[in-house]
């Protein structure tokens, strides 16, 4: 959005796009919704094979290894084309640890599937007492001999009933002082006796999360990551990366666009008041694309951009709910009807995606939570 | 977030640091009531340290550098309220050094000596800024220009750079203040600057060529002018706001420090998300830009952005001060009017937005 291509970086964009026209089925094109994995998939593995399923892995784990630009010329073509949003749970978090904090046995047992797309990672940390205040989690893990027994719940697992594994954060002391000192980081195989998912289905329709039950659930100690009592640690660090994948302007690319089809097609575009709004909420893409590049800048120069990436969660976020109450204004009477909507510019899903916009203010910690973050930890305000 | 600069960069920004040291809030209310309102020999300063001809190449005398290394400068000149007009004199001076002989006021306008100022606003709302009304004529190879411009920073300036429409189509002259046809009518501003109505009857003038690689001169310092205005917001903002911050690390209530509130947290943490939000678009426009081309449609971005945040920041800066922040004697209302000040020049940004609606052909 911001710089030029340089020769070499404009073939690889015309490769990407030209790839992306011919590869990505027009059906999964432009999807509200994400698809199931049934349809899915077979996209994930096509990436996959292609080795463009993970730019920002280094080749040392099989990865592109691809340059900062390359990644944002990739982030640029797959919105441009509308791709589907895919499971990211390990790519872009369990993936990432791992390489940080697993051993060589963990990373070479659970990095080629997460490349490979045959095994879909779930996480674990919300629990129905744990929202906000996560540190306050029961789920408890009892080390006996070489296993670990795991009994409790976790709930908003994204695609928990789709998913082969979960990486949980467990209580392995209750005891301990502050709470956070008495958690652990454990890979579970959701395919365990004990383990019982139910879907729950949202108030946009579709069933992303579900919650998971431990029941007496056996797991290898060889499936820590990390020290025991250290999980705190880790999931903080894997939060800081959650925030930023989230936070990607794909998404707000592509409800602008959206945006523009429907308002051409309702009318209201020729309105100024319409236009003044449209250009203010367009700027306000532009510059989320400016935070973002910023701080992937700074995680590739291996500074990591630590609690100020809160700022990017609760920025990308709000933007993309007014973005979503913007396309409900110029959708007009149309906005309520629960189907995507034909107009002679192409279909438009209106109500789906405003209705499921309502969560990213809330997952992978509230704006709310986030902002008494930045305020203590970056503002340095007074407890 | 902190940015990915280079060493001589970091150098560059510690001299800002240390020029702008000797300024802030209690000089600019100094210049409030004064004659002039900027001290000339701390332009010839900024002038010694080379900033005045920042983006100037080094063949024709500048410092030869780009964007980021403006940036860096103005938003330190944002920060210490710094009243002489750094920003607007090294882009008139990027100006002058174009075409294969620089313009005979260069070397004084690189050196503080002789300030020269941009006018290019022909209307309060912004109107077109690429077409302008002002108009160019030249016989036997003398060049005269007809027309008003609104809001030029002239106090204390030698000469303009005026926009103006000509048989080749838009143009940058050079128009000295004491030219023949040529009239001043000053406001004062809340800033204490003034802002001046500039008359043009038949005053000669001199064409400023453009850059190669510009679409033509007036587009080309017109987005300019927009970077550097936003970067120096961008440093009212931040200092506006750390002087807020510190404040509710001190200020006692109910028993206890102000900034443990929630509700003021929240307020605190709104305003710098707008301003890093806007410190990073302007870094990344600057980054990837050259001086001359900026990207039309991110000049307007950045400048909406800009001037609709530092107003936003600064007044919240000043309902976080409570009482204390409305009074004349508190400093944090001197960064809402310089806010004020530098949000409107060259259109606001209601006028940014519409300009971007086109630019950016939102409605296509």
């Amino acid at each position: 959005m911001f710089r030029r291509d340089t020769t070499a970086e404009a073939c690889f964009r015309l490769d990407v796009r030209t790839w992306l026209e011919a590869n990505l089925p027009p059906a999964l094109r432009n999807r509200t919704t994400r698809p199931l994995p049934d349809e899915l998939m077979p996209w994930y593995h096509a990436l996959s094979r292609k080795g463009w399923i993970a730019p920002h892995w280094s080749q040392k784990y099989g990865g592109m290894g691809a340059t900062l630009n390359e990644q944002i010329i990739m982030t640029e073509e797959l919105g441009r084309i509308g791709a589907p949003h895919l499971p990211v749970q390990g790519l872009n978090h369990i993936g990432p640890i791992l390489m940080e904090f697993a051993n060589e046995a963990q990373k070479a047992r659970h990095l080629p599937p997460i490349l490979a797309g045959t095994v879909i990672w779930a996480q674990g940390y919300s629990e129905p007492g744990a929202g906000s205040d996560l540190a306050s989690l029961t789920t408890r893990a009892v080390l006996e001999g070489d296993h670990f027994v795991v009994n409790g719940q976790k709930i908003w697992t994204t695609w928990g009933h789709h998913s082969d594994w979960m990486f949980a954060l467990v209580r392995t002391d209750p005891q301990a002082q502050p709470r956070q000192a008495g958690i652990s980081f454990l890979l579970i195989d959701l395919h365990s006796p004990g383990i019982r998912i139910r879907p729950i289905k949202t108030i946009a329709g579709d069933d992303e999360f579900s919650e998971v039950f431990f029941d007496d659930v056996r797991v290898p100690a060889e499936n820590l990551v990390g020290k025991l009592h250290d999980g705190w640690r880790i999931a903080n660090a894997l939060l800081g990366h959650e925030r930023l994948a989230t936070s990607n302007p794909q998404f707000s690319l592509m409800a602008l666009e959206r945006i523009k089809i429907m308002a051409r097609a309702s009318g209201i575009m020729a309105d100024p008041a319409f236009q003044d709004r449209l250009a203010a909420i367009s700027i306000n893409v532009t510059a989320l694309a400016a935070l973002f590049s910023h701080a992937v800048e700074l995680t590739n120069e291996q500074r990591s951009p630590g609690p100020e990436s809160s700022i990017i969660k609760i920025f990308g976020s709000e933007l993309l709910q007014d973005l979503n109450v913007l396309l409900v204004e110029a959708a007009g009477g149309l906005a309520t009807v629960d189907r995507p909507i034909e107009t002679e510019f192409g279909e438009v899903d209106v109500a789906t995606p405003f209705l499921q916009a309502r969560r990213v203010t809330i997952y992978g910690g509230s704006s709310e939570i986030q902002r008494n973050v930045v305020a203590r930890r970056v503002l340095n305000l007074p407890n | 977030m902190e940015l990915h600069l280079t060493s001589e960069q970091m150098l560059l920004r510690d001299s800002a640091t240390k020029f702008v040291a000797a300024a802030g809030a209690k000089v600019a209310r100094g210049f409030r009531d004064g004659v002039q309102s900027f001290a000339p020999s701390r332009l010839r300063e900024a002038g010694e340290l080379g900033w005045l001809g920042i983006l100037v190449p080094e063949s024709a005398g500048g410092l030869g550098l780009g964007l980021t290394e403006l940036a860096l400068v103005l938003e330190q000149a944002g920060r210490g309220l710094v009243c002489e007009p750094i920003g607007l004199a090294a882009i008139s001076s990027a100006a002058l050094a174009q075409g294969p002989n620089p313009h005979p006021m260069l070397e004084q306008a690189m050196s503080g000596t002789a300030l020269v100022v941009p006018a290019l606003q022909e209307s309060g709302y912004g109107g077109n800024p690429f077409q302008p009304r002002a108009r160019l004529t030249t016989q036997g190879g003398a060049s005269r220009v007809t027309g008003k411009k609104l809001f030029v920073c002239a106090d204390g300036a030698e000469g303009f750079l005026v926009s103006a429409s000509s048989a080749n189509g838009p143009v940058i002259c050079y128009v000295a203040r004491n030219a023949p046809g040529t009239t001043l009518s000053a406001l004062q501003t809340v800033d204490g600057r003034k802002l001046s109505t500039l008359t043009l009857t038949d005053a000669p003038a001199d064409i400023i060529p453009p850059n190669a690689s510009s679409k033509n001169a007036v587009e080309a310092l017109h987005n300019l002018a927009l970077v550097a205005l936003s970067a120096e917001l961008l440093g009212v903002m931040e200092k506006a706001q750390e002087t807020t911050f510190d404040y509710l690390r001190i200020r006692k209530q109910f028993g206890k420090l102000i900034g443990s509130f929630q509700a003021l947290q929240h307020k605190s943490v709104d305003i710098y998300i707008r301003t890093e939000a806007t410190r990073s678009l302007v870094f990344q426009i600057a980054a990837n830009n050259t001086p001359y081309r900026i990207d039309p449609a991110l000049a307007a971005a950045v400048k909406a952005k800009a001037s609709d945040d530092a107003l936003v920041v600064t007044q919240a800066c000043i309902q976080l001060h409570g009482g204390i922040g409305f009074t004349d004697e508190h400093e944090i209302g001197l960064y809402l009017k310089r806010a004020m000040m530098l949000s409107s020049l060259h259109g606001n940004a209601a006028a940014q937005r519409r300009e971007y609606v086109a630019l950016a052909g939102l409605t296509e």
